[in-house]
């Protein structure tokens, strides 16, 4: 007796042999969690359980070493935080800022490496180098770069004229927090950019020749021919991308601590200064929360829109 | 010589000690003191490391097991150990940290174990106070002083046309204008970033000619000399006499700027030697006591780092002979001249090293208490860290940028430090 | 593609090619360009006048000091011991879970992807106090065991995204031929669909070995133990309250950068060809 118990396929059960059946339909639904219960196991335990605790924690007070039970009070606390709101603000422009920005050389450079032309597989292998580096020390990096006592790009800012005097971005309130964007696009192009261009390839070249031979122009089979075949993988990619730069403190962190005057605060920086600061895990969990259920609304929101697109193509 | 005949006496009476101990407590046997070092840079851990050894020698049966923590994170890292119970038998502690781990009961007092302490005696009146800064207790013994000195770069003076250091509070700003005006330079290298808060409160303090708080308990950053200290940094901002990257400068920045020759005038302490003179020609630059306000007095602001342990330590005895050690005469002098401290016994200033013109500065401040008071951060306020290390960086950028107003951005620092200091005083009974 | 047009305008199109790829590399390069100056930089020349592309004096003193001097070569091991295994452990778990996904229809199938998706949206920062402690019980803090464990955890999700999409592009006809043939789905598995997706193992491998490598937070907050610190933990060492090491920093970071790349550029050629098979299936 086989144990294969396929869900796809029904087999019709034997007169006689129905236990059976019914046994290998309760393997049946039982085997995909089999293949997934070590995913599952570990993502309890590591990661879901601790988020249960650090939810808990959002409805106590904490000090350094003890806590009492507030309830909503801390949540109650947000709505009159000014700081939040900022962060709040600084959070949307960096994310939005950063994930256009990414997704567009991102795709640029897919369109780039899906041509053939001579070092391909070489600048392939580099551009997407970026990636591979750690964070901090990317921000470390352009941190550097952008100092104007040992870097060059407010020297070169300065002669073509867009800096008066070669000064450092980041500790101009206005205009700071292009530097960590700029570091994060420098940063995340390869992520998209390998995605992107995987799916490109998976384009059938015939219906580029079909499109042309019909008289359609290049922009016209972009938009008509790639964008549809790309539109799952932007979606999963899009969203992704969205949600982790959104949580993502790093960079920011250590290019400008959340200054000038809070200028580059954004809510993942300001969880990180809570929980160490003020010593109140409470209130960080708090504001934890808060993210954690707009980026669910977001992420919910971009499934359903998808859904619908698909539905209507 | 004469520290040989010292060390000889120690080595006498420690083998004494050492038979006393013998003979009344049980024998070592196998024991580990965990240390955790916080302030960490490779060359000192190696140091610290030499002097386990030397301390293993001495005392067969000690082990002593050291964590170093990157400075960077060293306080999260700490607190996230200590709030989960991992804690060690020794630590450095900071004096900014002593007033979270002292006033929540974490450290043990030291007090009854310096009675029997034979070099308690030369300690300088100055550790003892500092130590015992929490509740009275004496939670730490300090291991030296970091206290603010001027360090001026002579090259860029000479160049605008100026004798010397200034020597108030009017010729720092005249000064600062006036090498502002070569191209290219600046006349101070101002602090906006982490860690500010220490120059703020000495040019506050200064022009104020007070201390932290009035003898009422209230804050005296609400004055109108407070204030107008705050002004005065607000200005030479405004004016350019710092540069504009400045606002976001922390100590690594400052320090680069001074040595590159960026600005000519730096507040900083003994330990910011260390990372200049070795990217600095001699001549170039020396140090100066702080310049001193309207009232004819400087208040300069005093830091201290120091060895406490930790009150659920299992191996207390063994942990206080580490401490004891580590802060002997002998260990303390060559680990303040490693670390950049001034060190705490009153023998030192006779030490050849320390009569440099470099340390001539700080030691003057040390000793004339009439026109140099030392201002030691309120760290036994629970908040303090709070203060430092969160809402002022982020209130006085913002002044510095020009998107507050000096008056309320000083005031918004006085109504919480009031509140911490009478939080504080309730709580304490008054001290 | 390029039918019709005249080879004035394919030769343009070509320059302009060029041309953009020319720029994405400078920009990719310059930052590890800089890095890599800084490394050649000898001390006193680091805060010098005017800002050179290359130094007018390089010195290879600070890999001298990080390779023999310090504990760096140390700390390598330690992240590639960790790095390693987590590549491995999570392949062998996402690809379990991405075959699950990718194969089966059952009730649950959106909890699952939302209890993945979950896991990316809080910062990890939240999750230290309550993970330092169920480690602490578990005698996993301070030891690269545990952190294994977290990284483990912190990739399975994307890394489950990545196999299901390499799996959607093998045909279920080719394992269903085989269990009609007899064998298990385990069997059908291991000897059919396995084998066609190593790229796509490779490629995930490749990209949680990059992940692993480069975290920070949590190899700071778990370990104490000189001899368990990573190499991203080492880095930071340099950063001390008197002054930044900087030269021997970049020396440092280059050295670890190299491994990391390497890796990552022999599997991006897998990544990109996997994936292509399972874009298809959408």
């Amino acid at each position: 007796m086989t144990r294969s118990a396929t869900a796809g396929v029904a087999r019709e059960p034997a007169a006689g042999r129905r236990p059976r059946a019914v046994r290998r339909r309760a393997g049946a639904a039982l085997e995909p969690w089999l293949y997934l219960a070590p995913a599952l196991t570990v993502l309890m335990v590591v990661l879901l359980v601790p988020l249960g605790f650090g939810i808990a924690y959002s409805l106590r007070h904490f000090t350094a070493f003890g806590s009492r039970y507030v309830g909503l009070d801390q949540y109650r606390r947000m709505l009159s935080d000014p700081i939040l709101g900022q962060a709040l603000l600084n959070t949307l422009w960096w994310t939005g800022a950063s994930v256009v920005l990414q997704f567009g050389f991102g795709l640029g450079l897919a369109l780039l490496l899906n041509h053939n032309f001579a070092g391909r597989r070489l600048v392939q292998a580099v551009v997407f180098l970026p990636w591979a580096v750690p964070s901090f020390l990317a921000g470390l990096t352009w941190a550097w770069l952008f100092n104007p006592v040992i870097g060059p790009i407010p020297h070169w800012l300065t002669a073509i004229g867009l800096q008066k005097t070669p000064t450092d971005i980041l500790a101009e309130p206005g205009i700071a927090l292009w530097g960590p964007i700029i570091a994060n696009v420098w940063f995340g192009i390869p992520f998209f950019a390998i995605t992107l261009l995987a799916a490109l390839k998976a384009i059938p070249a015939e219906l580029y020749e079909a499109a042309a031979v019909d008289g359609a122009g290049v922009v016209q089979r972009f938009a008509r021919l790639t964008l549809p075949f790309l539109a799952p993988t932007i979606a999963i990619t899009v969203m992704l991308r969205t949600i982790w730069i959104a949580t993502f403190a790093d960079l920011i962190f250590v290019m400008t601590g959340g200054g000038p005057a809070g200028a580059t605060e954004t809510v993942a920086t300001y969880v990180y200064v809570t929980a160490f600061s003020t010593l109140d895990k409470g209130y960080a969990s708090a504001v934890s929360v808060l993210l954690l259920a707009l980026l669910i609304l977001y992420a919910v929101g971009l499934i359903r829109m998808r859904r619908r697109l698909l539905a209507m193509a | 010589m004469r520290r040989g005949l010292i060390a000889t006496a120690l080595a006498g009476l420690g083998a004494l000690a050492g038979l006393a101990g013998l003979a009344a407590a049980p024998a070592w046997a196998d024991t580990t003191v965990k240390v955790v070092e916080v302030i960490t840079s490779p060359p000192r851990t190696a140091l610290l490391k030499q002097q386990f050894a030397a301390f293993e020698k001495a005392n067969p049966g000690i082990t002593v097991q050291l964590v170093s923590l990157p400075w960077a994170e060293a306080f999260e890292k700490f607190l996230n150990m200590v709030q989960a119970g991992d804690t060690p038998d020794v630590v450095e502690m900071p004096e900014r940290w002593l007033g979270l781990y002292g006033a929540n009961d974490q450290l043990e007092d030291l007090g009854p174990y310096m009675k029997t302490w034979p070099d308690a005696k030369d300690l300088g009146a100055r550790a003892i106070e500092l130590g015992s800064a929490v509740n009275g207790k004496m939670y730490e013994i300090p291991y030296g002083y970091y206290v603010r000195g001027l360090f001026w770069n002579t090259q860029l003076f000479k160049q605008a046309g100026l004798s010397g250091p200034p020597a108030t509070l009017a010729d720092f700003v005249a000064d600062a204008k006036k090498i502002s005006a070569l191209p290219g330079k600046y006349g101070y290298c101002l602090r906006g970033g982490a860690g500010a808060f220490t120059s703020v409160q000495i040019f506050m303090n200064t022009m104020d000619g007070a201390g932290y708080f009035h003898k009422d308990g209230t804050s005296t950053f609400g004055d109108p000399g407070a204030i107008a200290g705050l002004q005065l940094l607000l200005d030479v901002y405004k004016n350019g006499y710092a540069p504009k990257d400045s606002v976001n400068w922390a100590y690594n920045e400052i320090v680069a700027g001074f040595y590159s020759g960026t600005c000519a005038m730096l507040d900083q302490d003994p330990d910011a030697l260390l990372g200049i003179k070795d990217k600095m020609p001699a001549d170039a630059f020396a140090v100066a006591p702080m310049p001193v306000g309207p009232s004819g007095k400087a208040f300069t602001a005093l830091g201290y780092g120091g060895w406490a342990m930790f009150a659920n330590s299992k191996v207390k005895d063994a942990a206080w002979k580490l401490i004891a050690f580590l802060t002997s005469p002998v260990e303390n002098l060559q680990w303040a001249k490693f670390v950049g401290t001034l060190p705490i016994y009153k023998s030192a200033a006779n030490d050849p090293y320390f009569a440099t013109n470099k340390y001539k500065g700080w030691f003057a401040e040390l000793n004339d208490s009439a026109k140099y008071q030392l201002v030691v951060v309120p760290s036994y306020l629970e908040g303090f860290g709070n203060f430092f290390d969160n809402i002022a960086p982020r209130t006085y950028e913002a002044a510095l940028l020009g998107q507050k107003t000096a008056k309320a951005t000083a005031d918004g620092w006085a109504e919480y430090l009031t509140q911490q200091n009478k939080d504080y005083l309730a709580k304490h009974g008054g001290k | 593609m390029v039918v019709g047009r005249s080879s004035a305008s394919r030769a343009l199109g070509t320059a302009m090619l060029y041309a953009a790829v020319l720029g994405y590399v400078v920009f990719a390069l310059f930052p590890l360009f800089w890095t890599l100056k800084i490394s050649v930089t000898p001390t006193r020349l680091l805060y010098g006048h005017g800002i050179p592309l290359w130094p007018a004096i390089t010195t290879l003193g600070n890999y001298v000091k990080v390779l023999a001097e310090s504990d760096f070569p140390h700390y390598f091991l330690n992240s590639v011991i960790v790095s390693v295994s987590t590549g491995l452990v999570v392949t062998a778990i996402a690809s379990s879970a991405g075959y699950a996904l990718s194969r089966f229809r059952f009730r649950g199938k959106g909890a699952v992807a939302f209890a993945l998706l979950l896991t990316q949206t809080f910062p990890l920062v939240m999750v230290i106090p309550p993970i330092y402690r169920i480690f602490g019980a578990l005698h996993l803090t301070d030891s690269l065991r545990g952190l294994i464990v977290i990284y483990t955890a912190f990739n399975i999700p994307f890394a489950t995204f990545l196999m299901q999409s390499f799996f959607d592009g093998v045909p279920r006809d080719l394992e269903e031929a085989a269990m009609v043939d007899g064998c298990t789905r385990l069997q059908a598995l291991r000897r059919v669909v396995l084998p066609l997706t190593l790229p796509g193992m490779g490629a995930t491998i490749g990209f949680v070995f990059t992940a692993a490598w480069s975290e920070l937070l949590f190899a700071l907050m778990l370990i104490n133990d000189d001899s368990a610190k990573t190499f991203a933990v080492g880095l930071l060492d340099f950063i001390g309250k008197f002054a930044v090491d900087w030269g021997e920093m970049m020396a440092a970071s280059v050295l670890g950068l190299v491994p990391a790349c390497l890796f990552f550029a022999l599997l991006q050629r897998y990544l990109v060809a996997g994936l292509t098979a399972g874009a298809v299936k959408g």
